[in-house]
Parts: C-alpha cells; sequence; structure tokens
C-alpha cells in the first residue's frame, strides 16, 4: 500500500515535470547601433550578438553565425530592457485585504497571462515587471517577478526564473483606513509597529517550536502546527524574502528602519516613498533601497510633502534608488520618468537610465541576469529610435531572452489574446466628427470608448 | 419544522420496508403508483450497447434492476412487459459529471461579528470539507426528473457552499421517498472551487490557495499523527478530533478524488498547480475554456468534465456603415467562439478522458449544447462516450454502468431516432429499473405564428427585462434574463459594457415582491448583492443593496419588460 502511494507520486512528479516547458530563447545579431550598456557607458556603432537567450558578444564587426538573423539597428539606441519595481498589471486579484497578516498569501498564484497591458508595457520597453499585492494590509502578499513573455499564456512561462521571493508590507493611510472603518487594529502608525513587532515576535516563537521538533529525538513526538502564515514571516527573518515596503512619510519610513534593525533583517526597499529624501542619511546607513514616482503626489495628505528631487536627492547621498510605475498607463513610458531625473537633480545618462535598470534589477535581486547590458546576462533589450532619454524616442523593438515580442513596425491594431465571445463591442468615437459644440473640449482630439481602454480578456 | 415531520416519516417508512421484504412491496400499495412488474423486454430494438457497438433487431431484458440479457435470442420472462421497441433505439443513459441536481441550496450562513480576522469561522469562511450533499438532498426537487428526462440517469451532485463545501455523491435520477433510496455513491469527491467568503479571510483566490497548501499540509501532518497514534498511544499527545482535517485523509490516501468546479482556463491551472505542489488526484469540472490544457491534460492524465454551457454565438451588428476596425474586431470575436465551441473536439483529437458536467445548465439545453459540440468537429461516438463511458470511468463507476451490456445497472435510455438527430426525443428512461415513459409530441405547430414558450407560461416575471442600476459611478445597464422550470427561477444579468453575465442566485416572487441576489467580483474579492423589489405590470421598482466593510450601500434598480 505504502509503496504504491510513494509510486503514485513519484508518478505525478514525473508527469508534471515532463510537461513543465521551457521558456523560449533567441539568437540575434544587432548590428551597428548605439549601445547603453549602463555599467560602461555608450558604446556607437557597437554590435551585441545573442545566443540562446543570452548576451554572448559586444564589439565591432561581429559576423552572424550561420542561421542567426541580423538585425540592423543602425542610427539607433539598444538599452537593457526596463524593469518596474512596482506593477499591478497582469494579475487576476491584487489584494487579499480582508485580514492584517497575510504573509501566506502570493501573487505567483494569480499571474494573468492574457492582460493586454503586457503588450503595452513591452511596447514602452519593458521586460520585466515586479507584480505586487497591494497596500490593503500591514503584512500583504508575497509579490512575483516576471518576465514579459507576452503571448505565453501559462503563467509559469511569465516567471522570472530563479528570482528571489519578495513580500508587499504597508505603512501609513491604506491600512489605517479599513482598520479604523472596523474598529480594530491598526488604528494609527503606532498600531502598524506594533502590530509588525507582534507579528515577527510570533514567528519567532513558531520557529523555536519547528526547530526544537526537528531536534527532538523522542520517538513519540508531534509535530506542531504549520502555519504558512508563520513560516513566511520566518523566512523574512532569515534573509529569504526581500520586503518591499507601501509608505510615504520619512517617520514611518524612520520607524520602520528601527524594526528591521531590531529583528536583524538586512535587505529592505520602500515603495512610493515620497518623503524619503529627508532621511536619505539614515536610508544610506541601513543600506535600504528606495523605488520612487519621478513627480507624482497630492492624490492623498500623506502624499504632499514631495518633491521631484526626490530620486535624485536619494541617489545623491547613496541610496540605491529606482523608479517606478503603479500604473498600466505609466509603465509605457518609464524611459521618459528616468528622464525627469535630469531634469530635476542633474543626473547622468548613466545614472537616470540605472533608475528603470540596473537599480530595480537590485532590489528585486536579478542584477547578476538582467539591468545592464554585459556579457553572460539575459539578452532582455529595448530598442528606440532616438536616445531613451530624449522626449522624442520611441520604442521600435523590445525583446526578451533574445526573443521579439514587441515590434513597431508589426503591431497589429488588435493585440488581444483571448476575447469573450459574449463581449459587446463599442464603436470608436471620434470627438472631431461627434460634436463641435464641446468647445470646452476644443483640441482633446480622440475620446475612446471605455471598452477599448479596459479591456477584458 | 415541516420538513423535519416528513423527514420522520420518511424513516418509520424506511423502517417498516426492510420489515417487509423487498419483492412483496407491491401488495400493499394505496397510491396504486408502484409498478405491476420490473421486469421488462424490449423486443428487436436497435441497441447501442457502448459508442460505436450497434446491435440490429435485438431485445434487451430488465430485470430487478440490472440487464440480464442483450440478444437476438433471448427468452423473455413470462412476467416481463414486452415492449415492441422495433422503431426504438437503446442506448446506456447518460452520466452527468458535476451539478447541484436534486440538492437545495442552504440559506446563506449569518454573517457573524468581527469578521476581519485572519482566521474567521470555519462555517463562514466557507471551509466545510466534512459536510456532505446527502445532507442537501431533497428528493422532491424538480431538477432530478427533469435531468432525467432529458436522458441522464445518474449526476454527480455536488453541494451548494463556498471554497470546501464538502463531498459529492452520485445519485440514481429516480423518483423516490427518501434520499438514502437515490443514493448510489456517498463520498464520490472531495468538492472545491474559487468562491471566497464575501468580506472575510479567504476572500478571493489569494487567500484561498493559500489556505488550500496551509489545509492540507496539515491534513497531512495531522494524518500521520493519529496513524502513529492508532498503532500505539501510550505516552504520545492525544490528535485532536479535527473533522475538517479528518476530511482530507482519503485524499491524502488518493482514495478519493477532488473535484475542482473551475470554469476559466486560468482557473483550471490552478486546481492543477495545487494538485502538483499537494499531490492529490485531481478532477476538474464545468471547464469553459480547455483548449490550452488538452495536451497538459492528456499528459498529466486529469480527467475533465467539460461545461455544457456554451457562450451564444456573437450576432455581427447589421449596421452598413459600421467602421472596419469594428467589423475586424467582430471578426475576432467570431474567432474565440469558435474555439469555444470546438473545444469538445480538441479534447477528443488530443485524447484526454473527458466527460460533460451539467453544471447550472438549464436541461433543455443540453441536446443542443452537445449538438453544437458536434457541429464543431465533436464526433458522434465521442460525443456519447462523454456522456456514458467516459464518465463512468472517471467517477470509478464503469464495473455497473454505462453501457447496455447483461449485468449492467438497468440505467437506459430509449429514443425515437438514433442520438444527435433531429428527430431523437427521449421515448422512455430506466434508471434503477424504473420506468418513465414520455409522450413523444410531434413538432408543435405555431398556432399564431409564435413559438415562444415562456411567453405562453403567462408567469409575471419570467422573459427578458432591461434593467438599470444606479450607482455612484453612473448608470448600469443590460439584460435581465429570467425563466422557470417547475417552481424553481433561475436568470442571469447581462452587461451593456461586455462583462460577462451574472448569475441571479435565489430568485424569489411572491405576492408581486420579486427578490434575488448576486455576486460581483470587486477588485478580485466577492461582494454580493441583494435586490429586493416590486413588480407593478412591466416594470420592476428594486432596491439593490450592498454590505461591504460592515456598512450597507443601497442603490436603486429598475428594470422594464421587454416587449415578447
Amino acid at each position: 500500500m505504502k509503496t504504491k502511494n510513494i509510486l503514485l507520486s513519484l508518478l505525478l512528479v514525473l508527469c508534471t515535470s515532463a510537461f513543465a516547458q521551457e521558456a523560449p530563447k533567441g539568437d540575434v545579431l544587432f548590428k551597428g547601433g548605439t549601445v547603453l550598456t549602463i555599467t560602461n557607458g555608450a558604446l556607437e556603432n557597437t554590435d551585441v550578438l545573442v545566443r540562446d537567450g543570452k548576451i554572448s558578444r559586444i564589439g565591432k564587426g561581429l559576423r552572424a553565425p550561420n542561421g542567426v538573423e541580423t538585425v540592423d539597428i543602425t542610427g539607433k539606441f539598444l538599452m537593457p530592457g526596463i524593469i518596474d519595481a512596482h506593477s499591478h498589471i497582469a494579475g487576476s486579484a491584487i489584494n487579499e485585504g480582508t485580514s492584517q497578516v497575510t504573509a501566506e498569501v502570493s501573487m505567483e498564484d494569480v499571474v494573468d497571462p492574457y492582460d493586454v497591458s503586457i503588450y503595452r508595457a513591452l511596447a514602452g520597453g519593458v521586460t520585466s515587471i515586479h507584480l505586487m499585492h497591494g497596500s490593503a494590509n500591514v503584512i500583504g502578499g508575497q509579490n512575483e517577478t516576471m518576465k514579459l513573455r507576452w503571448g505565453q499564456t501559462d503563467p509559469d512561462m511569465l516567471r522570472f526564473e530563479g528570482a528571489p521571493r519578495t513580500i508587499k508590507f504597508a505603512l501609513g493611510e491604506n491600512p489605517t483606513r479599513g482598520a479604523r472603518a472596523r474598529g480594530i487594529q491598526p488604528q494609527s502608525r503606532m498600531g502598524i509597529e506594533m502590530m509588525l513587532r507582534n507579528s515577527f515576535s510570533e514567528a519567532q516563537e513558531y520557529e523555536k517550536r519547528w526547530k526544537a521538533y526537528n531536534a527532538s529525538k523522542d520517538p513519540k513526538k508531534v509535530a506542531p502546527e504549520y502555519d504558512l502564515r508563520m513560516q513566511t514571516l520566518v523566512d523574512i527573518l532569515n534573509g529569504e524574502v526581500l520586503v518591499h515596503c507601501h509608505s510615504y512619510r520619512a517617520d514611518e519610513i524612520y520607524m520602520l528602519l528601527k524594526v528591521f534593525s531590531d529583528f536583524n533583517i538586512p535587505r529592505l526597499t520602500f515603495q512610493h516613498a515620497n518623503e524619503a529624501y529627508k532621511v536619505a542619511p539614515e536610508l544610506a546607513a541601513f543600506g535600504a533601497t528606495a523605488s520612487v514616482f519621478a513627480d507624482w503626489w497630492a492624490y492623498k495628505l500623506e502624499v504632499y510633502y514631495s518633491t521631484a528631487y526626490n530620486a535624485a536627492i536619494l541617489h545623491e547621498n547613496g541610496v540605491l534608488t529606482s523608479i517606478n510605475s503603479d500604473s498600466g498607463e505609466l509603465i509605457r513610458h518609464l524611459f521618459h520618468e528616468a528622464a525627469k531625473t535630469q531634469k530635476y537633480g542633474n543626473l547622468s545618462d548613466d545614472e537616470a537610465l540605472a533608475m528603470i535598470t540596473l537599480n530595480p534589477a537590485k532590489q528585486l535581486g536579478i542584477d547578476n541576469r538582467v539591468g545592464s547590458i554585459e556579457v553572460g546576462k539575459d539578452a532582455d533589450i529595448a530598442i528606440f529610435d532616438n536616445h531613451p532619454l530624449s522626449i522624442y524616442a520611441v520604442p521600435q523593438m523590445t525583446f526578451v531572452d533574445g526573443v521579439k515580442y514587441f515590434d513597431i513596425n508589426n503591431d497589429k491594431a488588435d493585440q488581444r489574446i483571448y476575447i469573450d465571445p459574449e463581449s459587446s463591442i463599442e464603436e470608436v468615437t471620434l470627438f472631431e466628427k461627434m460634436d463641435y459644440n464641446h468647445r470646452c473640449m476644443e483640441g482633446a482630439a480622440i475620446f475612446f470608448g471605455q471598452n477599448l481602454i479596459n479591456h477584458q480578456h | 419544522m415541516k420538513s423535519l415531520r416528513k423527514l420522520c416519516l420518511h424513516a418509520v417508512l424506511l423502517l417498516s420496508m426492510s420489515v417487509i421484504s423487498l419483492s412483496s412491496w407491491a401488495q400493499s400499495d394505496p397510491t396504486g403508483e408502484s409498478p405491476v412488474t420490473r421486469t421488462y423486454a424490449l423486443t428487436n430494438a436497435t441497441v447501442i450497447t457502448k459508442p460505436g457497438t450497434e446491435l440490429k433487431e435485438t431485445t434487451v431484458i430488465i430485470k430487478d434492476g440490472l440487464i440480464q440479457s442483450v440478444g437476438k435470442n433471448a427468452s423473455i420472462p413470462a412476467n416481463a412487459q414486452v415492449i415492441d421497441a422495433s422503431e426504438l433505439y437503446v442506448y446506456a443513459a447518460f452520466i452527468d459529471g458535476m451539478s447541484n441536481t436534486g440538492a437545495k441550496r442552504p440559506e446563506n450562513p449569518q454573517r457573524p461579528q468581527n469578521l476581519f480576522t485572519p482566521d474567521p469561522p470555519n462555517f463562514y469562511a466557507g471551509i466545510t470539507p466534512e459536510n456532505s450533499v446527502v445532507e442537501q438532498l431533497d428528493v422532491e426537487s424538480s431538477s432530478i426528473a427533469s435531468l432525467r428526462e432529458a436522458g441522464f440517469a445518474i449526476s454527480n451532485t455536488v453541494p451548494y457552499g463556498r471554497m470546501l463545501p464538502g463531498s459529492s455523491a452520485l445519485i440514481l435520477l429516480n423518483d423516490a421517498d427518501h434520499a438514502d433510496d437515490i443514493i448510489m455513491k456517498k463520498d464520490a469527491a472531495l468538492f472545491a472551487q474559487w468562491v471566497g467568503a464575501p468580506g472575510a479571510y479567504p476572500g478571493n483566490i489569494l487567500g484561498m490557495m493559500a489556505k488550500w497548501r496551509n489545509l492540507y499540509r496539515n491534513a497531512v501532518q495531522d494524518k500521520k499523527h493519529s496513524e502513529l497514534y492508532a498503532q500505539n498511544p501510550a505516552g504520545m499527545t492525544r490528535p485532536e478530533n479535527d473533522r475538517v482535517s479528518q476530511a482530507f485523509f482519503p485524499v491524502i490516501a488518493q482514495q478519493k478524488p477532488v473535484m475542482f468546479n473551475v470554469d476559466g482556463v486560468l482557473d483550471v491551472r490552478r486546481a492543477m498547480r495545487l494538485r502538483d505542489d499537494l499531490g492529490f488526484p485531481l478532477i476538474v469540472a464545468g471547464v469553459e475554456q480547455s483548449w490550452e490544457l488538452a495536451d497538459e491534460l492528456k499528459a498529466t492524465n486529469t480527467p475533465i468534465f467539460l461545461s455544457l454551457d456554451l457562450p451564444d454565438e456573437p450576432k455581427a451588428s447589421d449596421d452598413e456603415d459600421k467602421s472596419e476596425e469594428m467589423a475586424a474586431m467582430e471578426e475576432r470575436r467570431m474567432e474565440f467562439y469558435k474555439i469555444h465551441v470546438a473545444q469538445a473536439a480538441k479534447l477528443q483529437e488530443a485524447g484526454v478522458n473527458f466527460g460533460f458536467a451539467v453544471g447550472s445548465v438549464r436541461s433543455n439545453s443540453i441536446w443542443k449544447n452537445v449538438q453544437t459540440y458536434i457541429d464543431n468537429g465533436l464526433s458522434t461516438d465521442a460525443a456519447l462516450a462523454a456522456l456514458t463511458t467516459n464518465p463512468a470511468s472517471i467517477l470509478g463507476i464503469s464495473q455497473v454502468v454505462g453501457t447496455v451490456e447483461t449485468g449492467k445497472l438497468a440505467n437506459v435510455m430509449v429514443t425515437t431516432a438514433p442520438l444527435f438527430t433531429k428527430d431523437a426525443k427521449v421515448k422512455m428512461m430506466f434508471v434503477d429499473g424504473d420506468k418513465y415513459e414520455y409522450e413523444v409530441k410531434e413538432r408543435k405547430k405555431a398556432a399564431n405564428g409564435g413559438d415562444n414558450s415562456s411567453a405562453t407560461t403567462g408567469d409575471p416575471v419570467t422573459g427578458s427585462w432591461t434593467y438599470a442600476l444606479i450607482t455612484p459611478q453612473g448608470d448600469q445597464g443590460g439584460k435581465m434574463v429570467i425563466s422557470k422550470e417547475g417552481s424553481n427561477y433561475s436568470g442571469y444579468l447581462t452587461s451593456d459594457d461586455g462583462s460577462p453575465d451574472t448569475a441571479m442566485n435565489n430568485i424569489s416572487f411572491r405576492d408581486s415582491e420579486l427578490a434575488f441576489d448576486f455576486s460581483i467580483d470587486a477588485g478580485g474579492q466577492s461582494v454580493q448583492i441583494v435586490v429586493v423589489g416590486t413588480v407593478t405590470g412591466k416594470t420592476y421598482d428594486a432596491t439593490a443593496t450592498v454590505s461591504f466593510g460592515g456598512q450597507d450601500i443601497s442603490m436603486d434598480l429598475t428594470a422594464t419588460k421587454d416587449e415578447q
């Protein structure tokens, strides 16, 4: 009976692993463009050879091996694919907001490969996103780092294989709003701190119980109750899960630094962090990093005290900083967002571009794979017609693992990969045609029907 | 109270039945409803013993609830009722892979105080795997007779509830006095679905996936603990009597499958992902999007019950001035309709073991929808297999049902013409050896041009309504379509913005008050909306109430009945 069970489970493993597929990898030679390496400046008139999804050579006069396609990028710009450290596209659900600590839930379970926002992001030169849990609760769920392999419909095919686990925390107004409405903890920022400390202390106790159980030689020992929630917190304490914390105000940012110091958790990224510039030296001393908006604020009280110099101040103070979108729209022009650090802070080209490539890669623990153009790294590449920090830049092509997923010259109108047969179709309305009396809308040339913007699969 | 009294009565009846021997049950039957004989001979029939095997001029003898013989030279028992079947076709009766047939929806659980906790009570969270659909069975449910009339003799009926409502049971679609009479197999599968608790953990797919892992992992530990304790309890902590955990034990032992009710492709993948992580035997059922999974289902040997709920065929706008873009979008929508209706053929081609799940499809649409799958590439043999032999093997009952062969249970369907042809109608059903006859009417000639069956019922609420829900974000409109079967209403709401249809639940109509509820997905969380209002002629004025975060929000909903 027992051997039968073992055989069965073995068979099951075999069956499933036999079916597990690998993500496609490509070979291509990019010929004659300006290569923006991020780590080694801009190399003019340079070729990049991609073999089996990896960058294999960077140099001049490279020749395409047999069967490898050459893409002429003369006069164009090649940069590492953009990485968005804060995104909520391509998820079937975002918040499990029914309880204040839901460390056990994971966005990897809810990846939605059919979301057409993936294609739109590719069309903005983005190759990887950090699909985050929402900010409804103090300890939200685990996030998922993804590669935008549009057209693959198995969610596993969009995983960034080998990327470290990360988790969402949230401070301030969002988690207290729900709790105040229900009359429970946390009512204030003080309550949030206590909830975090209590959760970590509980996790330490949980770990102790399991350590004692595993160490026990008693043949009558009984395993303690398994708790995925506590186990995830233990994994955070042991540095196996990187924390990305939704935050705005300097005081709450500083509070979390103290909590993490007390519990010896070494790595921490603050998301949004509009007031991070006020505690930049403290962040640098801790080694914490920040992922911020270029210039987006004042959408609620805790986000009023903000500046467009935030990223530059943090950077100058030695805080590793990235710029994110948190939006299905902003994600399409993160290169514009990065360029704002040159207007507000005079960052160099490499520094500005690192904000959307190498720096987010470091925050996600994937900088050994992506974030710069270096031999041995994944061929996640964006091609622009102008310098990506120019306002005239338009993305031309986007590659993930050397496979092309976006090409402006082959950009069919309807990119959806699933359409509900029972969906209704609305005619696109052009304002000019419709009504000349709307003088107040003059200049707003086109109005799209709701359906075109919010394609539902 | 009333039902309790009835139950007692049934128990008394059952007791007395077991005292009197079965053979003498026809002796005292004041109702006069018992058959004179339970022995039947269907003579000279065309018998399709199983998909692809047809016998001409063959006699089928049914006795003691079993198929006693199938052959040309059968000797007909003296007490047999002889039925001349020379113009008739005999098939194995159909088997439904998943529906709520015969089950009565229990009242929604009362909302407990303080739901905002990591571990709300199991009854509210919907974690009741220790329950069984048997407790929800109502032998008087009209769904049993109506599914039987569509050719089915067995339904794998699943309990109502949320994420883990309990175990399903195989029921025989017979008229019976007591639920025990129709239960063929209790505990057929542990039933699961992605239905979150309104406003409580686990509220959506995120929490449910995690909860599943946590429950299962602990059940594995508890099972081991219980087994060690059973061997030698001295000196060992006593295992808790955790009924939720215990409900998983046969699943962990690979003795009972988990049946996941999953319609969309991603929901199917999530069930398969849990299976891969945890290692339980899995059946996916009610699947509406299977075409991308055909090879994977085959490779992992995962049985599937395809939904019989098909999308309506999209209609292109007849506006002559429509834009090219609109025409292109209509074409793509049609492309996906075609993929939907061709998926059964795709599963057949991939060699997947599949059956059909009736789900909430109305029984008079079942044949039509199977026909649509056939019109789009499914072979008639494969269709018959998906309704008989495949579900029998998936549900582990092929030894006793699924074919017309000697020794099998007498679950037999008799039709007036070969199945899947235009004239085929069910003439007779045998369920567990009991005979039901149907009057086969000629196609009704429309008396006054109209042939709308719902219009003739004269029910003030059935039919199509145009509704408007006045929300703070603006009006939302669509159609509200209500139909009635027996005394039960069913219906759905369509949405003008192209969102998928929403089922109307718990529809009740009494003294011109129409009430129902429906659930919407608000940011991944299931939210229930209760609608109560008054019908006056062709108008419906109602209030829609949402309970969210402990607060009630009310909106107006008005509807006007469409002209027939």
